[in-house]
C-alpha cells in the first residue's frame, strides 16, 4: 500500500469520527459566509467568542446619561447542530451632575438548534431559546433585573448567490433576520410600580461581502485588505405587545451602519448606533467588537462539538 | 471585567492556539475570477489561503452547456495552489466549481466564471 493510500485512509478515518457539519463550523453555508454580526446573532451554531464587545450611547433620559457597555460572549457546540451561548455585559451610566450607575447585567444564555443549512440556496435557519437570568446582575445598582426573561427565537440567513449572472453585482448581498417573543417571568415591578411588558424583538442585517465578490464574482485587483471587508447595516427593534397597561406601546430601536473585517481566525467590527426615535436614545453612539473563530484557532479541542455524531465524510459535490 | 479577562486567558492557555490552521479561502485564480481572456488557457490555477488535503479537494470546469472541459486530476502544489488541465476551449463562458478541505478538516467551496474570447 502506497504512502498516499495510507494517508488518504488515515484522513478518512479521522473524518469519519467527526460530524459532517463540524467542517462547516462558524457560519458557512455553501459558498456563503455569514459573519458574526455585532448587534444581532448570525444564523448558525458555532464555536466562537466575542471579546470584547464595547459600545457607547447617550441614553434617552433628559439630560442624557452617557452609557458604556463592555461585554463578552462564548458560543459552544454541544453537538454538530446544537449549541449554547453564554454572555455577560458590564454597564456604566454616568448622569451629568448626578449619580453613576455601574454593574453587571443579568447573565444571558442562548440554547440554539440548527434547523437547516441549504448550501445551494445559501439559506440557514436556526431556532432557540434565549434566557436572561433574573437576579444575576447588579439589581441594587439599577442595572440588572430581578426577574428572568424567556425569548423563543428564530434566526434566518439568506445569501443572494443564486441571482442570475446579469445581476452578478448583487450576488454578494445577504440578509439575516432574527425574531423573538420576550416573556418576563414577572408581570409587575413593585419597586418601579409599573407593569413589565411582553415584547416582540425583531432585527436583521443587510450585508455586502467584498470577500464573496472577490472569490465568486469578479477579482477587481483590490488591495487584499479590501477583499476582507463586509459593509453592512444592522437594525434592532423592540415593541411592547402585552401586559403594558398605562405605558407606551411605541417601538424602540436602533440602526447600525458599519463594516466588518474578516480574517482567518478573527474578525473586527465597527458600527455607528443611530436611535430611531427619542424613546430609543438621544444621540449617535458607537459599537465595536473583536470576534474570535474558536473552531479555526483550536480545531482539535475547543473547536469541536462536545458530542460528535459518527458519520462518514461529506461526499464531494462533484467528481474529480 | 476581571472575570471576563481571566476566563478568556485561561481558555487560550488551556487549548493552545493552532496558528497554522483555518478555513481555506480562495486567494486568487488564473484565469482571474470574472475575467475575460483573449487566448484559451491551457490550465486553471487556484491559490488558497491554507494548506489543502489533496484527496478531498477538487475542482471542475464546465462550459455553458454544463459539459466538463477540465482534463486530468487536479494537482495540489506548493504555496497552496490547485491546478487542473483544460481541454482546448473555444470562445465562450466557463464555470469553475471548487471544493477544498483544509488540513484541519474545515471544508469550503465556491464557484466563479471566466470568459474566453472577446465579449
Amino acid at each position: 500500500m502506497s504512502c498516499t493510500v495510507l494517508r488518504v485512509a488515515a484522513l478518512a478515518i479521522v473524518l469519519a469520527g467527526l460530524p459532517v457539519s463540524n467542517a462547516l463550523a462558524h457560519c458557512f453555508v455553501g459558498a456563503r459566509f455569514f459573519p458574526a454580526t455585532l448587534a444581532t446573532d448570525d444564523p448558525c451554531v458555532a464555536d466562537e467568542m466575542s471579546l470584547p464587545t464595547v459600545d457607547y450611547l447617550p441614553t434617552p433620559d433628559t439630560p442624557p446619561g452617557k452609557q458604556v457597555d463592555i461585554g463578552a460572549e462564548v458560543s459552544k457546540r454541544i453537538t454538530a447542530d446544537f449549541g449554547v451561548s453564554i454572555a455577560e455585559t458590564w454597564t456604566q451610566i454616568r448622569f451629568p451632575g448626578g449619580p453613576t450607575l455601574a454593574g453587571f447585567n443579568n447573565l444571558e444564555t442562548s440554547f440554539q438548534y440548527q434547523l437547516l443549512k441549504d448550501a445551494p440556496h445559501q439559506l440557514a435557519l436556526m431556532v432557540g431559546l434565549n434566557v436572561e437570568w433574573g437576579g444575576t446582575g447588579a439589581t441594587n445598582a439599577g442595572i440588572g433585573d430581578s426577574f428572568s426573561t424567556l425569548s423563543p427565537t428564530l434566526w434566518v440567513g439568506w445569501g443572494f448567490g443564486e441571482l442570475p449572472d446579469q445581476l452578478s453585482w448583487a450576488q454578494p448581498f445577504a440578509v439575516t433576520a432574527e425574531a423573538s417573543y420576550d416573556v418576563p417571568t414577572s408581570s409587575f415591578d413593585l419597586a418601579a410600580g409599573a407593569f413589565i411588558p411582553q415584547t416582540v424583538s425583531w432585527s436583521g442585517s443587510l450585508q455586502y461581502s467584498l470577500a464573496y465578490l472577490h472569490a465568486n464574482v469578479i477579482d477587481l485587483g483590490l488591495p487584499d485588505f479590501f477583499n476582507h471587508l463586509i459593509p453592512l447595516v444592522e437594525a434592532t427593534f423592540q415593541t411592547p405587545v402585552a401586559n403594558n397597561f398605562g405605558n407606551s406601546y411605541v417601538t424602540t430601536g436602533f440602526v447600525y451602519p458599519g463594516v466588518i473585517w474578516v480574517g482567518s481566525y478573527f474578525q473586527v467590527g465597527l458600527e455607528a448606533i443611530i436611535p430611531i426615535n427619542k424613546e430609543s436614545g438621544s444621540g449617535i453612539g458607537v459599537l465595536g467588537q473583536l470576534h474570535l473563530y474558536l473552531d479555526d484557532m483550536f480545531p482539535n479541542t475547543f473547536g469541536q462539538p462536545l458530542i460528535g455524531a459518527r458519520t462518514p465524510p461529506a461526499k464531494l459535490p462533484f467528481g474529480g | 471585567m476581571r472575570r471576563l479577562v481571566a476566563a478568556s486567558s485561561a481558555l487560550f492557555l488551556l487549548f493552545g492556539f493552532d496558528a497554522a490552521w483555518a478555513h481555506a479561502f480562495l486567494d486568487h485564480a488564473e484565469p482571474r475570477v470574472g475575467s475575460s481572456v483573449a487566448a484559451a488557457p491551457r490550465q486553471l490555477s487556484l491559490w488558497f489561503t491554507q494548506d489543502l488535503e489533496p484527496a478531498f479537494s477538487t475542482v471542475e470546469v464546465q462550459n455553458s452547456a454544463g459539459a466538463r472541459v477540465d482534463q486530468g486530476k487536479p494537482r495540489i502544489g506548493p504555496a497552496n495552489v490547485m491546478r487542473v488541465g483544460l481541454k482546448p476551449l473555444p470562445p465562450g463562458t466557463y464555470r469553475v466549481l471548487w471544493h477544498a478541505l483544509s488540513v484541519d478538516t474545515h471544508t469550503t467551496e465556491g464557484s466563479f466564471s471566466f470568459h474566453v474570447g472577446s465579449h
